[in-house]
């Protein structure tokens, strides 16, 4: 029908001035910053191999991804959903470095479904890996590093909110779990929903001391103290458990000390990103905001698949939801508007005199009265007594 | 966006009907009372008693997305409207044991059909139901008044909420099988629970304490 040609695809974006403008400005910035944390730039390509793209990611990443079919070669390409998976690929098959490699990425991503009802489908991720380090010291630097890009960006105050994937792990291990049902408590943990996993842990005939563990979990949040809690209520829940427990003590601590403006949540039921995530867990939020702004955590296998397995640590996040829920800056400065003269050599060279200090000047075209107006330019440049003056509208 | 920035004020988010008649004894148990008559007022967004808690009465379905949305902090919605929402982005940790039913397939017999045509206001929670048993129905997406979709020849099945089971019987259906046993849930915006989390926890176990002394009736 003729009348809707020009929409866009739901959950579609484009971005106008003079956002867009602010758009550019706010990536410079946070650019910048990831530059001067030691972040070097990767820019993986728009579309790969669909294999490349969805190996070890799970069925979500599959069903989140645009495919097309390569017509040179007859093999099916995706559309990247998740940059993360490029970049490891990158770390594992193209650097090939040993030491800890720390890389950033910003581009635009596809996604068949909006996360949220009304959402957008094409974020423009930005985000930052960390490879070949294992330990808290490296979730921990990402995790501030991820900080300082969400205040940079105006997000303020900042909540920060950790879990770890080892404990909702090695608690289904101890109940003896298999796949369809980790999968079943996974996604009742997800949505604390109490009720339901105790209906669900008395189905499947665990111990009482298991499922009290269970069901502890969904209470497990809050401040600092949840940890000494858990330590007690998860006691006999094994290694793995009480390995993470200390993971997080440990980077709770650092947190503590590097991070004193930012209110520190601990939630041991929270699982996003289960399906690759082998460690700590995070996500940013903001009082204002419904959902999480940035979220990450550690995923050391991602490499296997790429043949070489790294330890890797990364956060990202969606730049566009920074944008929406900036203030505008101030106006954009002044901008001067020259008459339309096209042989004199003097106005020339101080046109192009003010270009080169950064100073936005329009040419105004012949037949165009209202040029000023139109333009939204502040001054303007006059002939006064033999040269070029710029004077205020 | 969420207006309400403080860390301290929480926006509950009840649907009109049953679930509001039932919801507002139990709030009152933990001194939330609304300072219109949510009855008369016209007014969608009430104060209470309780300065840092308003109410938002909005449609059942509409619930779990102004939740989800941060539009509310906390929100009381059907199990029926939560199976069907199907987001995973929500928190549900209390039982509130109010406004009690059951989701069931209800139809004229209980004569197998190959294919069933089953007409429902649940269309996802429908497709999952038939899916565990092998079973994949035309689903015929209606709005009200279920009950007529067998007699008008418009479906061999319905799946709706039975109370009493009165209507069914009236209009000469029979229960075939129950899909979930529904009553109100206690949902959170996940945010809201890291965000504000103390004035959310403090919620939930208020409303905890106001559930389990009903529960042993």
């Amino acid at each position: 029908m003729p009348y809707d040609r020009w929409l866009l695809p739901e959950g579609v974006e484009e971005i106008l001035p003079p956002e867009a403008g602010w758009l550019e400005a706010l990536r410079r910035r946070v650019l910048d910053r990831l530059q001067a944390w030691g972040y070097e730039l990767v820019a993986p390509p728009l579309v790969e191999h669909l294999e490349a793209l969805l190996t070890g990611m799970g069925r979500d990443l599959d069903l989140q991804t645009f495919k097309l079919t390569d017509p040179r070669s007859g093999r099916l390409l995706g559309v990247r959903a998740d940059m993360t998976p490029q970049v490891a690929r990158i770390d594992a098959h193209r650097l090939h470095r040993d030491a800890p490699t720390r890389l950033c990425y910003i581009g635009t991503v596809l996604h068949s479904h909006a996360a949220t009802p009304g959402g957008s489908r094409s974020p423009l991720q930005l985000g930052a890996e960390l490879y070949g380090h294992d330990g808290v010291e490296s979730d921990a630097e990402i995790i501030c590093l991820m900080s300082d890009i969400l205040t940079l960006a105006g997000v303020k105050p900042l909540c920060l909110d950790i879990g770890h994937i080892g404990i909702f792990r090695g608690l289904a291990r101890k109940a003896g779990l298999d796949p369809d049902r980790e999968m079943e408590l996974f996604l009742l943990l997800q949505r604390k929903a109490a009720p339901e996993i105790m209906e669900s842990a008395r189905a499947w005939r665990l111990p009482a001391s298991v499922r009290g563990m269970l069901l502890a979990l969904t209470g497990l949040n809050g401040g600092g103290a949840v940890l000494g809690r858990a330590r007690r209520q998860l006691r006999g829940a094994g290694a793995e458990v009480m390995h993470a427990l200390e993971d997080l003590r440990r980077i709770a601590g650092l947190l503590k000390r590097r991070l004193p403006a930012v209110t520190l949540h601990i939630d041991l039921a929270e699982l996003r990103g289960y399906h690759y995530h082998t460690g700590v867990m995070f996500a940013a939020y903001h009082p204002g905001e419904g959902q999480a702004l940035a979220w990450g955590g550690r995923y050391d296998n991602i490499g296997r698949v790429f043949g070489r397995a790294r330890p890797a640590t990364g956060f990202s996040l969606d730049l566009l939801r920074l944008l929406r829920r900036r203030k505008p800056p101030r106006a954009a400065g002044r901008c001067i508007l020259a008459p339309p003269a096209a042989t004199d050599a003097a106005l020339h060279e101080m046109i192009a005199a003010l270009r080169r200090r950064g100073t936005r000047v329009i040419m105004d075209l012949p037949g165009r009265r209202n040029g000023a107006d139109e333009t939204g330019c502040t001054h303007r440049l006059v002939r006064r007594r033999g040269g070029w003056r710029v004077v205020k509208l | 966006m969420n207006r309400l920035h403080d860390g301290k004020t929480l926006t509950l988010a009840v649907s009109k009907g049953r679930i509001l008649d039932e919801a507002l004894p139990l709030l009152a148990r933990i001194g939330v009372r609304p300072l219109q008559d949510p009855a008369r007022s016209r007014k969608l967004i009430l104060d209470t008693s309780r300065p840092e808690l308003r109410l938002v009465i909005i449609r059942a379905q509409d619930v779990p997305t102004y939740v989800e949305h941060g539009a509310a902090e906390a929100g009381i919605a059907g199990r029926d409207v939560l199976m069907e929402y199907e987001s995973g982005e929500l928190y549900e940790p209390l039982d509130l044991g109010i406004a009690r039913c059951r989701l069931v397939v209800a139809g004229r017999d209980h004569a197998p059909a190959a294919r069933p045509r089953v007409a429902t206001k649940y269309p996802n929670v429908t497709r999952a139901y038939y899916a565990a048993r092998g079973e994949q129905p035309e689903i015929i997406k209606l709005y009200g008044s279920m009950e007529l979709a067998p007699l008008a020849g418009l479906a061999d099945r319905i799946v709706d909420l039975v109370d009493t089971g009165r209507t069914l019987r009236e209009n000469g259906l029979v229960e075939i099988a129950t899909i979930a046993d529904i009553s109100a849930r206690l949902i959170v915006n996940k945010a809201a629970m890291k965000v504000k989390h103390a004035a959310v926890r403090r919620l939930i176990a208020q409303l905890r304490g106001a559930v389990r002394p009903r529960a042993r009736d």
